[in-house]
């Protein structure tokens, strides 16, 4: 049979990130049990599951977040384009440069629009002088669809800003640095439709520069922006693949619980 | 799996359009049947309840397909879920062609009742009505108890009325160069056996439809067909 799908825009199949054999232990809690998982290049991932099966764990391994919470305890292997993340020689803090991270809340700094875009270029010695930072700010505002809305106020507080704007604020500093992966967990969940909408798009959009990881409740969501989906259930990676298949004919029942609204 | 949803107003959605697939059926075979036996027993009051009765299954096709427009729009149905709500919609699309194709035998048979019977032919089309209904009842149960494998069994079957519509063919044909005066009867009966023998492909349709709502994949293997009126002139 002739496959004539509809499916996906080209997505590439080399890995960004790949995961091995990755626990967390936080405490006594097994958290995250055993997990391998590709990133491709980019292409947006969604990672879905019921609230504590460890999917919002796994994204803060993909750049050390885990490393601020004392009782954490991740082991494994964790390599961004072939190098260990973990490895001692690595700086988490320029490593979080190229893996950006965006909040479910929207939480910008209590600084300037344009201060909240240039923070990060600043501390990471990204720009030489200010011709060099404007024009940064302008292209990361304008990546995250802002531009146009702030540009005739850049001075003004970024919390002045409407909570949709204000994440894509949030998208725009994460996007400032260069990032060559962006996680974001659950960035639409403070947001109404429309500003969801414009999320979704600033995301398809990203994904032509760099790989997307997101965590979402929402389902329909993680069908809409995502080529790859992987549903986490009690610590377990149970099901990865494209995210079509895993929408319409997925291999694991309980995946098909989840999606389709059954208990599990 | 759970076999209920969390919402429970999402299961009563997802049986209510099945039954109502399922009342389609029954009036389809019910159909089928009554117009073979108008035609056999050339019973002009039956076969007029056939014709009118094709309306209620035209209707219940607008429904079935109201209703699983307002579930995909509400529901957002997800694999096996929404794999059953677009069987649905095929199935009761095959199921309406199925109601046409009665009607059009119910019409057939009483411009026959008004003709010399030819000897024989009307026997040979119930028998092929009742085989073609009974493909259809095991596709449809094959459906209600989501078997693929008695599905791939209906799949398989349909060569019966292959077979069946084949030698109906040349029985009507040896009729037709006998006695020319039968030929418009002789082509009325050779379109209701066409029809009917379509019913059993559409049957088929259904049956591959169960298994894609099972392995959600339609099968892609041809499927076995045994119809040699054309393959060259008949002997």
């Amino acid at each position: 049979m002739n496959d004539m799908r509809l499916t996906e825009r080209v997505v590439t199949d080399t890995a960004k990130m790949t995961a091995r054999g990755v626990q967390v232990h936080y405490g006594t809690n097994h958290a995250l049990k055993d997990v391998d998982v590709d990133i491709l290049d980019k292409t947006v991932t969604a990672f879905i599951g019921p609230s504590g099966c460890g999917k919002s764990t796994f994204l803060r391994c993909l750049n050390r977040m885990n490393d601020t919470v004392a009782s954490a305890r991740v082991t494994g292997k964790i390599e961004m384009d072939g190098q260990d993340i973990y490895d001692p020689r690595v700086d988490p803090v320029q490593l979080r440069a190229k893996v950006g991270m965006v909040f479910q809340k929207p939480n910008p700094f209590p600084k300037s629009i344009y201060d909240n875009v240039a923070y990060g270029p600043k501390i990471h010695g990204l720009a030489r002088g200010k011709a060099e930072l404007d024009e940064i700010v302008e292209t990361s505002l304008k990546k995250a669809a802002l531009w146009n809305e702030v540009k005739d106020r850049l001075s003004a507080p970024g919390t002045g800003l409407s909570g949709g704007q204000q994440q894509r604020l949030c998208i725009a500093r994460a996007v400032a640095t260069s990032p060559e992966v962006l996680l974001m967990d659950e960035p639409c969940s403070a947001l109404d439709p429309i500003a969801t909408a414009q999320v979704e798009e600033l995301i398809d959009e990203l994904r032509s520069q760099f790989s997307v990881v997101i965590v979402t409740h929402s389902m329909q969501q993680a069908a809409r922006v995502s080529q790859r989906t992987a549903f986490f259930h009690l610590g377990y990676l149970v099901e990865y693949g494209e995210t079509g298949k895993i929408f319409t004919n997925p291999d694991d029942p309980r995946t098909e619980s989840y999606i389709t609204g059954r208990i599990g | 799996m759970s076999n209920t949803h969390i919402l429970s107003a999402f299961d009563r959605d997802l049986e209510g359009i099945q039954a109502m697939v399922m009342r389609m059926g029954g009036l389809v075979e019910a159909a089928i049947l009554d117009a073979a036996e108008a035609l056999e027993t050339r019973d002009e009051e039956l076969a007029q309840r056939v014709r009118a009765g094709d309306k209620a299954i035209d209707e219940l096709e607008t429904q079935i397909h109201a209703e699983c427009a307002r579930v995909i729009a509400i529901r957002a149905p997800a694999a096996s879920d929404l794999r059953t709500v677009l069987t649905v919609m095929k199935i009761a699309a095959n199921l309406e062609r199925c109601g046409d194709y009665a009607k059009n035998l119910a019409k057939r048979s009483m411009v026959l009742a008004q003709m010399t019977a030819l000897p024989g032919a009307t026997g040979s089309v119930r028998r092929m009505a009742k085989q073609v209904t009974l493909l259809l009842k095991d596709a449809l149960d094959a459906y209600i108890a989501r078997d693929a494998a008695m599905a791939a069994d209906v799949r398989q079957r349909d060569q019966d009325v292959d077979q069946m519509y084949n030698a109906l063919f040349r029985e009507l044909l040896t009729h037709m160069m006998e006695d020319p005066r039968n030929i418009t009867a002789a082509m009325h009966l050779h379109f209701i056996a066409k029809n009917i023998e379509r019913v059993g492909d559409h049957a088929t349709a259904v049956a591959e439809q169960v298994i894609y709502l099972v392995t959600g994949a339609i099968p892609g293997d041809a499927r076995p067909k045994v119809d040699s009126t054309t393959a060259g002139p008949a002997a």
